[in-house]
C-alpha cells in the first residue's frame, strides 16, 4: 500500500526537492499540494502533474498519511493544527518551526495531544560530511569540544523570506536553526545564553540581512554563528554551512557543501554540487516514520522548538544589546 | 642622512627586525641589547654591531647615540624601555600591543607626547599586502558600504619565546592581546571607530592560556565584524582568512585555499617550519615596509602611518575583548 503524502505550499523552495523525493519513492504517492498563491499552484501542477488546491482543507480531505509543510513560516502553526485536527498522523515541517516560542510550543503541544509524529526539516543532519565529523569527535580524535565557529551564509533570498510579515524576521530567523541543531548534536546540551549583533546593512531589506550570534553552552563552551545574507548574486554558489570545531587536542573543520565542480562559462562561475542529496535522504527517513518505523536521525518537533527558543532570544539580545539567557 | 638604529630584544621579533633594518639603505644597526643567548650573539655578529646585555640598555643609548630605538621586548617590558628612550629624545619604533594594561598604554603615550619624539607602532595588519589591498578596495568603494566583516588568524601554540612568556596569560594576554590585536588595528583603520565588543575565549588545558577566542564588534557605521584568533591549531603554518561583504560586493581571501607554494618531503611536516609559504620580494615584505615607512617619515618629516594613538586604540580593544571574556558582558568602546 502506497503512503499518501500531501505538500502544504511550495513557498519554501525546498518543497521542490521534497516533491521529487516523494515522487521518486516507490512506496509513496504525491496526492497533491495546496497553496494560497495561484502562481505556485500552476508551477507545481506543471512540474509534478498533481492536483492543486487553494486551501489546506481540500488537500486534507483527499486523505493523507503524511504531510509536508513548506509554507511561509507564519502559517506553520495554523496549518499544522488543521492537519492534526484532520487526522493526519505524520507531519514534516520546514524550519524554523515557528516565528515565536509560543507558536512553536503550541505546535508541539497540539501534535503531542493528537498523537501526531512531528518532524522538523534539519537536512544538515543527513550530511555525510557532518556525520564524519560527529564520528571523529565521538571517537575522541580532538578531545572534548571547547568552541565552535560556524557560518551559514547565503545569498539574499527571493520573495517572502526577507519580509517579516511572512517569515517573522530576516537572516537570523532564516539561518539560525540549522547550525543550532548541529551544535546540539555535537555538544548534547541546550544553549545557555546568546548575544546577537544584527542589522540591515547589505540589502536595505525590511528585516535584518546580517547576523552574528555568540551562543553560550554549559561548561563555558561557546559557538559563534554568522547567519548573514552576504553572498552576492555573482557568487558561484548559494552559500555555505561551515563549522570550525575546536577540541582539547585538535581542530575539525567542515564545510557541508564543498563537494563541487567549478563550472566557468561566459556568464561567470558556478559550483556544481556532486555531494549527496540531503533532502532526499531526509524525506526517505520521514517516509519511513510515516510507515510506522522509528528514526534516530529525523529531527523532531522538540528539536525544532529548541531552534526557535534560540532565535527568539537572539532577537531579544539584539534589542537590548546584551546577552540573553535561554 | 644615515639613521642609526639600536634594537633592544633579540627574540623572534628582534631577529626579524634587525634583518630588515639591514636591508634598508641609509640605516645602520649600531647596537643590540639583549639577554646573552647564542641567538643574540649570532644576531650581533650578522649585524656587525656591538652587543649589549639587556641591563645595559641605557649604556647602549649613551655610547651608540642612535636616532631610532626599536623595542622588541616582551609586552610587559615595553613601558620601561619607551620611557627611557623617550627621555633620551630618540625616535621609537614599538610593537603592538603597546602594553599589557590600559594604564601602561597611557603611560607610554604620555611619555612619548611629553618628550615630543616621533614614534611609530609596528605589527600593523595594514602592511600585510592582502590586508592592505583589501582596505584600499574598501576605501575606493569596491564593496560599497561594508556590512559584515570576518577576519581570522590561526596557528599553533607559541612555544618558542624566551622563558615561554607568550604562553603565559599574565604576561602576553594570550591570543587576544598578542595575535588578534593586529586584526583589531586593521579593522579600526579600515572601518573606523567601533562602539562595542563581545568576546568569548577558551583556555588550553595544558597552557591555561586563552588560545582560542571569537569576538564580535559593532562599528559606528552600523557594520559588524567577527574575529577569530587561534593558537589552538598547528604550529607549522599561520592561516589567515578575510571577508568583507558590502552592499555592492564581497571580498574574500583564505591563505589555505590559495597557496602559491607547497613542499612535500615525505618526512614530518615539522621540517618545513620556517619556510615562507607566500613568498614576497624583500621590498614587499610587510616588516620591511613598515620600517621603511618609519624612516621615510623621519627623513621627510611626514605623518606617521601607524600612530601611537591608533595602536593604543587597537590595544584597548583587545583589552576590552579580554574583559568581555572575563565578565561575560558586552564592553562599550570609546
Amino acid at each position: 500500500m502506497s503512503l499518501r503524502i500531501g505538500i502544504l505550499s511550495f513557498a519554501n523552495l525546498h518543497a521542490y526537492s521534497y516533491g521529487m523525493a516523494v515522487l521518486s519513492h516507490p512506496g509513496a504517492e504525491l496526492v497533491g499540494m495546496s497553496d494560497h498563491d495561484a502562481y505556485r499552484r500552476r508551477q507545481a501542477a506543471e512540474l509534478f502533474e498533481i492536483p492543486t488546491y487553494a486551501t489546506e482543507e481540500e488537500l486534507i480531505e483527499q486523505g493523507l498519511d503524511g504531510a509536508i509543510v513548506a509554507s511561509e513560516t507564519v502559517l506553520h502553526r495554523s496549518q499544522i493544527e488543521q492537519l492534526a485536527a484532520g487526522g493526519v498522523k505524520a507531519i514534516f515541517c520546514e524550519k524554523p518551526l515557528a516565528t515565536s516560542v509560543a507558536d512553536a510550543k503550541a505546535i508541539t503541544d497540539c501534535c503531542r495531544k493528537a498523537g501526531v509524529k512531528l518532524a522538523t526539516a534539519f537536512p544538515c543532519r543527513y550530511s555525510p560530511v557532518f556525520r564524519q565529523a560527529l564520528k571523529s569527535i565521538r571517537d575522541g580524535k580532538i578531545g572534548s569540544i571547547r568552541a565552535i565557529c560556524a557560518t551559514n551564509r547565503t545569498m539574499y533570498p527571493p520573495g517572502w523570506y526577507a519580509d517579516p510579515r511572512w517569515s517573522g524576521g530576516g537572516a537570523v530567523m532564516d539561518q539560525t536553526s540549522h547550525v543550532a541543531d548541529l551544535n546540539w548534536l555535537l555538544l548534547g546540551g541546550e544553549a545557555v545564553d546568546v548575544y546577537a549583533e544584527i542589522g540591515s546593512v547589505l540589502h536595505r531589506s525590511r528585516s535584518e540581512d546580517a547576523g552574528l550570534l555568540t551562543i553560550g553552552y554549559k561548561n563555558d563552551v561557546f559557538s559563534t554563528l554568522d547567519t548573514s545574507w552576504s553572498r552576492p548574486t555573482s557568487y558561484p554558489t548559494w552559500g555555505d554551512v561551515t563549522l570550525q570545531i575546536v577540541g582539547v587536542s585538535g581542530v575539525v573543520n567542515i564545510s557541508l557543501f564543498a563537494q563541487n565542480l567549478v563550472h566557468y562559462s561566459n556568464a561567470g562561475a558556478n559550483w556544481q554540487s556532486w555531494g549527496s542529496s540531503l533532502d532526499r535522504y531526509m524525506i526517505e527517513d520521514f517516509l519511513r516514520t510515516v510507515a510506522g518505523e522509528e528514526s534516530e536521525l529525523l529531527a523532531t518537533g522538540l528539536d525544532g522548538l529548541r531552534g526557535v527558543k534560540l532565535l527568539e532570544a537572539a532577537y531579544k539580545s539584539a534589542t537590548t544589546g546584551h546577552p540573553v539567557s535561554i | 642622512m644615515t639613521y642609526r638604529v639600536a634594537v633592544v630584544g633579540a627574540g623572534n621579533l628582534g631577529q626579524i627586525h634587525v634583518r630588515n633594518w639591514m636591508k634598508l639603505q641609509d640605516v645602520v644597526v649600531v647596537g643590540v641589547a639583549a639577554n646573552s643567548t647564542p641567538e643574540a650573539e649570532g644576531l650581533t655578529r650578522t649585524a656587525g654591531c656591538p652587543a649589549f646585555g639587556a641591563a645595559e640598555f641605557d649604556e647602549m643609548l649613551a655610547t651608540t647615540k642612535p636616532d631610532i630605538v626599536d623595542i622588541c621586548v616582551p609586552t610587559l617590558l615595553h613601558r620601561s624601555y619607551v620611557e627611557r628612550a623617550a627621555a633620551q629624545k630618540m625616535a621609537i619604533f614599538l610593537e603592538t600591543p603597546l602594553a599589557r594594561t590600559a594604564a601602561d598604554c597611557q603611560a607610554i603615550v604620555d611619555a612619548v607626547d611629553k618628550s615630543g619624539v616621533k614614534c611609530m607602532a609596528g605589527g600593523a595588519g595594514r602592511f600585510s599586502p592582502e590586508f592592505r589591498n583589501a582596505a584600499d578596495e574598501v576605501f575606493v568603494g569596491g564593496v560599497g558600504n561594508p556590512g559584515v566583516v570576518r577576519v581570522s588568524r590561526m596557528t599553533g601554540p607559541r612555544t618558542n619565546s624566551p622563558g615561554n612568556w607568550l604562553m603565559d596569560q599574565a604576561q602576553s594576554g594570550g591570543v587576544v592581546l598578542d595575535f588578534m590585536v593586529r586584526d583589531f588595528e586593521w579593522l579600526l583603520h579600515t572601518f573606523g571607530p567601533a562602539t562595542r565588543i563581545y568576546a568569548k575565549g577558551t583556555r588550553g588545558p595544558a597552557s591555561g592560556l586563552v588560545d582560542y577566542a571569537l569576538a564580535t564588534i559593532r562599528f559606528a557605521t552600523g557594520a559588524i565584524a567577527h574575529i577569530t584568533g587561534s593558537w589552538a591549531h598547528t604550529a607549522e603554518t599561520v592561516q589567515t582568512t578575510l571577508e568583507i561583504a558590502g552592499d555592492r560586493g564581497l571580498i574574500e581571501y583564505d591563505s589555505a585555499r590559495y597557496k602559491p607554494f607547497t613542499i612535500s618531503t615525505g618526512v614530518d611536516a615539522g621540517s618545513v617550519s620556517g619556510l615562507q609559504e607566500s613568498p614576497l620580494n624583500d621590498q614587499d615584505d610587510p616588516c620591511f615596509l613598515q620600517l621603511q615607512a618609519f624612516v621615510r617619515c623621519l627623513s621627510e618629516n611626514s605623518p606617521i602611518p601607524v600612530t601611537l594613538a591608533e595602536a593604543q586604540e587597537a590595544t584597548l580593544m583587545a583589552l576590552a575583548a579580554l574583559e568581555s571574556i572575563e565578565t561575560g558582558r558586552v564592553v562599550t568602546l570609546q
